[in-house]
């Protein structure tokens, strides 16, 4: 459907399940999913700008579909910056917008988006990376069980190194917070902390459901590896595991 | 003060460049490429690179050295890669990729244009 509406220059607003898509002349110029953080989440939760420079911009320019536009204008943010961020949102909610198990899909002509047109992508190009961020999520740890149930730090072993971003994750994951709950609490995009949270389950540093099923969608192996037969014993599940934590530490 | 297509198009000009890419290190994408053609895939590149920023992201962690690094260098044969990390003011990790031509480029000079660059988009 979107192929067809970029196809047609279409002008209005996708809805979906889990988020919409904003399209003007069948280019993407926004997205927004609940499954993701908004742009005032992810701006004013780093500190970037101050909560009330965001609301005085949503108050000011809203109503014209300006918001972007006016925070660079009144120098709140850079140019570049706010492309940068905008960007990262609108892949992220698109993410979660285009999920396969998303339900009905309706188009409503005309529709547009308060924050305003920042830098418009193809739909294409939306939907490849969509595609490709599905695959990594995979190639890294093939289970989804893990998206959506709460984040519950395991002990690492001994000199098992661990990036800051991920620490900071695993310091905010209270055993209740769930992927999604992590991604707001910290500001960050929600693809980018299901993917940590998959390379911590890969690593053995995170609690993994015990009914993990292999994700239904079929996906390629990772190329590095031989392809293996679709896990149903737990014990594969852990040699499994096991070998991906003794990798990581290669 | 520069946006994402200003920036990559001053990256393109740079002497002997074959294609530049402005990437999101966490996830791997590309948030804009310029040039590149048959020679290179700038996505595939952008992806790829992500790996060697993490794992040297990592390896300094390792190592308690507690300095950022500015910029990552490849040679090859005919080509230079240059990788240069932006500071970020949000949370996101980026870095500009460059690829360079070896008989056509001034590394020094490449390397200078491409810091300024960077000042320019994060200002």
């Amino acid at each position: 459907m979107l192929v067809r509406l970029a196809a047609e220059k279409a002008t209005g607003a996708l809805l979906r399940d889990h988020g919409t898509l904003y399209l003007v002349d069948g280019r993407v110029v926004h997205a927004e999913s609940p499954a993701a953080p908004g742009m005032d989440v992810l701006l004013t939760t780093a500190g970037r700008i101050p909560r009330e420079g965001w609301d005085e911009a949503v108050d000011r320019a809203g109503a014209h579909r300006a918001v972007g536009r006016f925070l660079v204008d009144s120098g709140r943010l850079g140019d570049g910056e706010l492309e940068i961020c905008h960007l990262g949102a609108v892949f992220d909610a698109a993410f979660f917008a285009l999920s396969p198990a998303s339900g009905p899909t309706r188009f409503r002509y005309g529709v547009g988006h308060w924050f305003g047109t920042v830098r418009p992508v193809s739909a294409e190009a939306v939907e490849r990376e969509t595609l490709r961020r599905r695959e990594l999520l995979d190639a890294v740890w093939p289970y989804a069980s893990v998206d959506t149930a709460p984040v519950v730090p395991r002990p690492a072993a001994p000199g098992q190194g661990l990036g800051a971003r991920r620490r900071a994750l695993l310091a905010a994951a209270d055993g209740v917070r769930t992927p999604a709950d992590l991604a707001r609490l910290l500001g960050r995009p929600a693809f980018h902390t299901l993917l940590d949270v998959r390379r911590l389950a890969a690593a053995g540093l995170i609690e993994t459901p015990l009914d993990a099923a292999p994700d239904a969608t079929p996906t390629p192996p990772p190329p590095a590896f031989p392809p293996v037969p679709p896990v149903a014993d737990p014990d594969i599940a852990l040699l499994r595991r096991l070998r991906d934590a003794l990798e990581a530490h290669l | 003060m520069s946006n994402v297509e200003t920036a990559l198009k001053d990256a393109a000009s740079i002497d002997g460049a074959i294609g530049a890419a402005l990437v999101d290190y966490t996830s791997g994408m590309a948030l804009g490429t310029i040039g590149g053609g048959k020679e290179l895939d700038l996505n595939v590149a952008a992806a790829g690179n992500t790996d060697v920023v993490r794992a040297k992201v990592r390896a300094m962690e390792m190592l308690n050295i507690n300095e950022e690094i500015e910029d990552i260098l490849i040679t090859l044969g005919s080509q230079y890669h240059l990788i240069r990390l932006l500071k970020s003011r949000t949370s996101q990790g980026l870095f500009l990729y460059l690829a360079l031509s070896k008989d056509r480029a001034n590394l020094a000079m490449a390397r200078h244009q491409l810091k300024k660059i960077e000042a320019d988009l994060e200002v």
